[in-house]
């Protein structure tokens, strides 16, 4: 059972954890367990109430919507695949890439009248993408490097996370079109706001103050 | 070809022996309660016609239901809500019957959830619908209910929530926004980073206070602080009269319940935009989702064809209710066995009729000799057996 003066937070394992905990550092809290954590997944931060769950991106989703951690920071890219209903209270500001339509450099992708098909490790985004333009388009999910699939032939194109575009370009592929923007937000369940609402708002504020720009 | 004999369907389960009594007990006590208020009963079917719930004001996702077609081939729903139908019979059969209706029900719902999810599609609901009664008075009527039924949760942090999506509606309607999904998405999700973004084209021009009020609806939400804080934020008289009745009902909540367990959000919007006016929500500390939810739905019989009455209801989730109490309930183990010697069967059965009838949970042996009723008395817990 949680504690209910314990604030628990996940954080998506990875380069959004060491953002999230050096933020925290900013904030003058005590990071030492976080920075040496070893193999633990459930770690406190020394004289706060303040607990810190290291999860992989969906799953923060699923533990925040479910209420076993109160808050969570993950990605845009994976909010926007797997939706949920909880609060997004904050954009970090770190994490910055973004979704885009990719494809083999100097093809038009709109041209003619077939139907296209597009790889993608992220089908949900993809579809509504497709959605808002109506148009009708065939979905393969990858699971890894999506690039391959319009090079061996799979694919019209793809939707993916861009950041440099370096992986594109030495690949011979381009951006056609910027699908979204993505950068690392702090969601929180709706029933812990309304429940510890001076606690969470008071750690908000504090990681809106020290995310720098 | 697989067969799938052996499970549930995702999102539905069978209940055990405590499961089971959790679930009724949760049950009664609610019938218990809207009985005591002079409300009446009434049950609708499982299947309905998808039309029920499917319409510009009765806003349920058609990927959230369950479908299936008559002989006829015409779509049916398997009821995703209780409110709906019940203003369908409000509009046609209890049509011009002395007002107000005040109706309760204790029902199935079910929804398609994503699966995987860990949510329940089939949720039994217990709820009521007051129907044709002055506003304010209705409003605090459902709420004092909703506190009741809040109260049964023995949850340490327990809290009733109230809202009102009209001051929502008011501002859209100013900004004339025609398809406002993407904004009443944000302020649900209390997304005021991105609503500042989206908002920001009315910035400098005349609509510019309009913009400022609803960027500012996600972050009114607290104790009774939020009616001054707001108060300051709403320029429009409309507003401050909307507000003004609802921190009435809000005093007069706060002072029939436990105040501090009353709490208000301004940015509450729900999807179903049935609603009308006030809307609120129940939230446990052991529930990651609201517990009770309801809320205020003025148009909703007027869209069955039927004369526009006011109406206000809300519903409990009792599975929610059951699972947070089924570790306190226990099995009742009967009093006494009964074991009918070879011959004596009928003196058996009869005899097991009589203690039932005087009160004694009495259980009829059903296997063949002494000894094995010995065993199976030690194994079910039951002191004492009677040999007829």
């Amino acid at each position: 059972m949680k504690d209910s003066k314990k604030i628990r937070i996940a954080l998506t394992k990875g380069r959004l954890e060491k953002d999230t905990v050096g933020l925290f550092e900013k904030a003058g809290y005590d990071v030492e367990q976080l920075k040496n954590k070893g193999r633990r997944l459930i770690l406190s931060i020394p004289g706060t109430d303040i607990e810190v769950v290291l999860a992989k991106a969906a799953d923060v989703i699923t533990y925040v919507e479910h209420g076993v951690c109160d808050m969570g920071v993950v990605g845009k890219d994976t909010i926007d695949e797997h939706s949920g209903s909880f609060f997004e209270v904050c954009d970090l500001g770190f994490g910055r890439c973004r979704f885009a339509l990719a494809g083999k450099k100097g093809e038009n992708f709109y041209e003619g009248i077939g139907v296209k098909t597009i790889a993608t490790k992220y089908p949900n985004v993809t579809r509504r993408f497709f959605e808002s333009k109506g148009m009708d388009v065939d979905i393969v999910k990858i699971e890894g490097s999506v690039e391959l699939a319009p090079l061996l032939g799979l694919s019209h194109g793809i939707v993916d996370i861009v950041e440099t575009g370096t992986t594109l370009k030495e690949n011979g592929l381009e951006v056609y079109e910027d699908v979204s923007f993505i950068s690392a937000r702090v969601i929180v369940n709706p029933v812990s706001m309304k429940l510890k609402k001076a606690a969470i708002e008071k750690l908000v504020e504090k990681m809106e103050h020290y995310k720098g720009e | 070809m697989k067969s799938y004999d052996l499970i549930t369907p995702e999102g539905t389960r069978d209940l055990l022996y405590e499961e089971c009594i959790a679930r009724r007990n949760a049950e009664e006590t609610l019938r218990g309660i809207f009985l005591a208020h002079g409300y009446s009963e009434v049950i609708t079917p499982a299947l309905e016609f998808y039309d029920v719930f499917n319409n510009k004001t009765r806003n349920i996702r058609q990927e959230s239901m369950y479908k299936l077609t008559d002989e006829k081939g015409r779509l049916m729903a398997l009821r995703p809500d209780s409110t709906l139908p019940i203003a369908r019979i409000a509009a046609t059969r209890l049509k011009g019957c002395a007002l107000p209706l005040k109706l309760f029900y204790t029902q199935n719902i079910y929804r398609s959830n994503p699966k995987m999810s860990g949510r329940d599609d089939e949720i039994t609901q217990s709820g009521i619908e007051i129907i044709g009664g002055e506003r304010r008075r209705s409003d605090l009527e459902a709420l004092c209910l909703a506190a009741q039924a809040l109260d049964m949760f023995d949850s340490s942090e327990v809290r009733l929530e109230i809202g009102d999506n009209g001051f929502y509606k008011f501002l859209i309607k100013q900004l004339q926004i025609e398809d406002d999904e993407a904004i009443r998405v944000l302020i649900k999700n209390k997304n005021t980073p991105e609503l500042k973004v989206l908002l920001e084209e009315y910035s400098g021009g005349e609509k510019e206070p309009a913009a400022k009020m609803l960027l500012g609806l996600p972050a009114l939400f607290g104790a009774g602080e939020v009616f001054d804080k707001a108060e300051e934020l709403f320029a429009f008289p409309e507003l401050k009269e909307r507000l003004a009745g609802l921190k009435q009902t809000y005093d007069a909540l706060c002072e029939l319940e436990k105040g501090e367990r009353i709490t208000v959000d301004l940015g509450l919007v729900n999807k179903a935009d049935y609603y009308t006016g006030i809307i609120f929500r129940g939230y446990i500390e052991e529930y990651g989702q609201a517990v009770i939810s309801g809320g205020r739905y003025d148009t909703l019989i007027g869209s069955f064809g039927g004369e526009e009455l006011p109406a206000v209801g809300f519903a409990a989730n009792i599975n929610a209710i059951a699972a947070a109490q089924s570790n306190r309930v226990a099995v009742k183990k009967p009093d006494v066995l009964v074991y009918a010697k070879d011959g004596r069967l009928t003196d058996g059965i009869r005899r097991c009729r009589e203690l039932a009838k005087s009160g004694v949970t009495a259980e009829f042996f059903d296997g063949e000799d002494i000894n094995a009723a010995g065993q199976y008395a030690k194994e079910r817990g039951i002191p004492r057996i009677e040999t007829v």
